[in-house]
């Protein structure tokens, strides 16, 4: 073997390693039977992905996560969906300005958003903590869903609308029979996308808590704070785990890196 | 209502946004009549097409179909058909709801519904592929569907958008008599866009030429072939040397010259590269060029009245580039332009 | 494209509406009082205050030094990466991207976590180190600004792999052999023909890690600790420590400027390209 065909297998080594090595560390370590986290691991149990299902504020942050990754997604679709399509089929008056708008949550840093949030929405008009978490995800993810459900229109002829309302269906049966069957693949994949966005989301979240209301990955980090145990790995692997299956099974049925 | 106008368009004008794309177009269509609209691109025939369809808002004017008004009935209530350019089939159904879709909509179900789409799919010779999805389909069958799409609704008008133009050379002649026996055995009147004049001379009964959102000329294909009334139609169907006319002089690149013969009245005189007579007459050129086509054989000869090109049989013996000949520009055979542009 | 201007709005009013409204306005607001004067009036005071602060300068130097640092070294292994990977088998590319992009789909907090397993005092490296008797105490690796650039260069890296793969794919096939052919060494046609014909993608591939950089949160936080600051940890510091919102206001106004300059970039660079693309 020369240089050259040594260059391609060892700098992919070396890059998948430095990628993927540290989340294979995190893995082995929640499989640890001491008492903290270390690697390599102390022995071998289960007793610390045991542990992540009983801490009860593990178990409130992550409904709360999963509320605003669900929620949060579903919100921003709803009103994503119809601007998408105004912004991909229409002569949209300002059509650059709505797109800058709906976009731009995702420039600015998602602190900013959070602190601006918490000064100038939650206390002025005493909004509650999680509806306040509710409204930043949904903003959080609109771009992301805008982006993607335009991409699938894009994609889409926009004559096969013109076609159906030839054939007899209104503007808005058109939208439903055949605008949506064929960027539903599109829809699927903004979720996904969104959910995974919003779930792991810590910024914006991080002003945004209050007396038992809080994001799962705000509350990791505050319990890493007090308690150095590898439950914060085991937990970290399993949420891991998770979304991989969500984003592999995603690419299986939809073609899911078509529309990211 | 009167034969001659079942589809009749009066004052039509139509705008996207400010910018008028068509204005004050009158055109009165036959029923059964197959309609060509022919013309560059922007000249407003796929507008006025789509105005036709109900797909573009009406500025002014009105769009009547049958003796109603049609002006601001929805196009989802018109009765119009449309085979667009790309088929436009829906990516989720198969051939057979596609076909369905429109029969559905009208409330059609059981073994009514079946029949007729059967009907519609044996007409097009597509039966057997009822299940498919159309990505699995060629152009030409997914144009067969789109067609079959729109024929099972009974429509009043079939419009086409350029059926020809994404076809390869033998599905094009095929489509062609498809279209001739479907528009035969249904007597739907069709109206088809195109900006290829042999596909217009070759399917319609009349031509409509278009320019710049007019009507340029109406007329059979014998009389838009052989009879353009202005230079900008006798450019599109091939006549390629173009003259006004002033005073009975031809105005040419080299000064005003005078024909050969008693000079005919008109605004400009067009000749056909084969109308161009070769080896006598009172004008001198070189050949600058010259290309071979099987029958004949084309020059480009370099003269006092700029550059002319004539086509003479190939029998005949060949000249050679640099060779200087006599030719003539027969004003008899020349076709009189009422208007030059 | 329709034209009905009434239907185009109701679609998309009820989105814009609402990012303005709980993003654009509360945003606005804020970046607003950094430049309020507590006398009334408007002022840039607060800015030459906040910049007269030795911390506050080390802190942004820091942040714009490693946002470079991670940039360029995330380039140069990045086009190493992306040039092994499209030289792979179909199979085995879709495979290695695969592995490229699945970091991204793992919460930071898990990604960011695991480096204080391998950089802490008993972490693999000092044990490495130890053993093999490079250091006799443990080294402190965490809490430093090393800590931070590996933390945020594994983050990010992914981002400049897949989009210098793009750039690659996009390439002429036949140019670096041209290249070769007509003499070009190994340098020469990476400086000559790949660098010229990848820019666009390095451009924005290096926006992207670069304004991740700057609005990172949880790697500063973690492997960075209170000690060592980047701007948003100090964003963070400066409200739930200090309640100074305008300093908090001058630091957001700060992070929004260079990543907005960050992203008037890419799409400079993202237009001309389609421009150039949309040529017959």
């Amino acid at each position: 073997m020369n240089a050259r065909s040594l260059f391609i297998p060892v700098t992919l080594f070396l890059v998948i390693a430095f990628l993927i090595g540290p989340f294979l560390i995190i893995v082995a370590a929640s499989f640890s039977a001491g008492e903290t986290l270390a690697f390599p691991p102390q022995g071998f149990s289960l007793r610390w992905i045991a542990k992540v299902f009983t801490v009860e504020s593990f178990q409130a942050s992550f409904a709360m996560s999963l509320f605003l990754a669900i929620g949060g997604t579903a919100a921003a679709l709803v009103l994503g969906i119809p601007a998408s399509y105004a912004l991909s089929r229409y002569k949209l008056p300002g059509a650059e300005i709505v797109r800058t708008v709906v976009s731009a949550p995702i420039i600015v840093p998602g602190i900013i958003v959070g602190l601006a949030l918490l000064r100038y929405i939650v206390v002025p008009f005493q909004v509650g903590i999680t509806l306040a978490l509710f409204v930043a995800h949904t903003a959080l993810v609109l771009p992301y869903a805008v982006r993607v459900v335009s991409a699938s229109l894009d994609n889409l002829r926009s004559d096969i609308e013109e076609a159906a309302v030839l054939l007899g269906s209104s503007r808005l049966g058109a939208f439903f029979r055949v605008v949506m069957p064929n960027i539903r693949g599109g829809i699927m994949s903004a979720f996904i996308l969104g959910f995974v966005t919003s779930f792991n989301q810590v910024p914006v979240s991080l002003f945004l808590s209050g007396p038992g209301v809080r994001t799962l990955p705000v509350d990791m980090i505050a319990y890493m704070e007090i308690v150095f145990d590898p439950s914060v790995a085991a937990l970290s692997s399993l949420l891991a785990f998770l979304s991989i299956g969500i984003v592999f099974a995603a690419e299986r049925f939809l073609g899911f890196s078509r529309y990211v | 209502m009167s034969d001659a106008s079942y589809l009749s368009l009066e004052k039509l004008t139509l705008a996207y946004g400010d910018t008028v794309a068509v204005a004050d177009l009158d055109l009165d269509i036959r029923k059964g009549e197959l309609i060509a609209l022919l013309g560059p691109s922007g000249c407003g025939k796929t507008t006025t097409m789509r105005a036709i369809a109900g797909l573009l808002p009406v500025k002014s004017g009105q769009v009547r179909l049958d003796g109603a008004d049609m002006t601001r009935v929805p196009a989802n209530k018109r009765a119009v058909g449309l085979v667009f350019q790309s088929y436009a089939l829906f990516p989720h159904l198969s051939v057979y709801e596609n076909v369905a879709f429109g029969l559905k909509l009208k409330g059609m179900r059981g073994a009514e519904l079946d029949t007729k789409v059967q009907a519609g799919l044996k007409s097009v010779g597509l039966s057997s592929f009822a299940n498919r999805k159309p990505a699995e389909l060629s152009g030409g069958q997914q144009q067969r569907v789109a067609l079959a799409r729109s024929m099972v609704m009974e429509p009043k008008v079939l419009l086409l958008d350029e059926p020809l133009s994404n076809l390869d050379a033998r599905l094009r002649l095929e489509m062609r008599t498809e279209l001739q026996r479907v528009q035969k055995e249904t007597g739907v009147t069709m109206i088809f866009v195109t900006h290829d004049q042999a596909e217009a001379l070759a399917l319609a009964d009349r031509i409509v030429v278009m320019k710049g959102g007019a009507i340029e000329q109406i007329g059979t294909p014998e009389d838009i072939y052989n009879r353009p009334v202005s230079s900008f139609v006798a450019d599109f169907v091939g006549f390629e040397n173009i003259f006004p006319l002033e005073g009975g002089k031809l105005r040419t690149s080299g000064g005003l010259i005078e024909l050969s013969g008693e000079a005919p009245s008109a605004a400009g005189l067009a000749w056909r590269p084969r109308m161009v007579t070769l080896g006598t007459g009172p004008f001198r050129g070189t050949v600058r060029g010259t290309s071979f086509a099987g029958d004949s054989r084309e020059y480009l000869l370099d003269t006092s009245l700029g550059a002319i090109k004539a086509e003479v049989e190939a029998a005949l013996p060949a000249h050679a580039l640099g060779a200087d000949l006599l030719f003539d520009l027969p004003a008899g055979k020349a076709a009189l332009l009422s208007k030059f542009s | 494209m329709f034209q009905n201007r009434a239907e185009a709005l109701a679609l998309a009013l009820p989105a814009a509406l609402f990012a303005a409204a709980v993003f654009l306005v509360p945003v606005v607001i804020l970046l607003s009082d950094g430049f309020r004067s507590p006398v009334g009036g408007w002022t840039i005071s607060a800015y030459t205050d906040f910049f007269s602060n030795t911390l506050n300068q080390t802190v942004f130097l820091r942040t714009l030094k490693l946002g470079a640092l991670v940039t360029v070294v995330s380039a140069v292994i990045g086009y190493a990466a992306a040039f092994a990977i499209v030289n792979l088998e179909p199979g085995a590319k879709g495979r290695m991207t695969g592995l490229v992009v699945l970091p991204l789909m793992i919460s930071p907090v898990a990604r960011t976590y695991a480096w204080i397993v391998i950089l802490g005092r008993t972490g693999i490296v000092n044990q490495a180190f130890q053993a093999l008797g490079l250091t006799e105490a443990p080294l402190r690796i965490l809490f430093s600004e090393t800590a931070i650039f590996i933390g945020l260069l594994q983050l990010f890296l992914p981002l400049m792999i897949i989009s210098l793969i793009s750039a690659l794919e996009n390439m002429p096939k036949d140019a670096i052999p041209a290249a070769r052919v007509l003499g070009a060494n190994w340098f020469q046609v990476f400086w000559k023909v790949v660098l010229p014909l990848t820019k666009e993608g390095l451009v924005i591939g290096g926006t992207l890690v670069f304004t991740g950089c700057l609005t990172a949160y949880i790697t500063p936080a973690i492997l960075g600790g209170s000690k060592v600051l980047m701007l948003e940890t100090l964003l963070y510091q400066q409200v739930s420590v200090s309640n100074n919102f305008v300093s908090a206001s001058v630091i957001a106004f700060i992070l929004i400027v260079m990543s907005f300059a960050a992203n008037i970039l890419l799409k400079r660079v993202a237009t001309a390209r389609n421009k150039m693309r949309s040529q017959p």
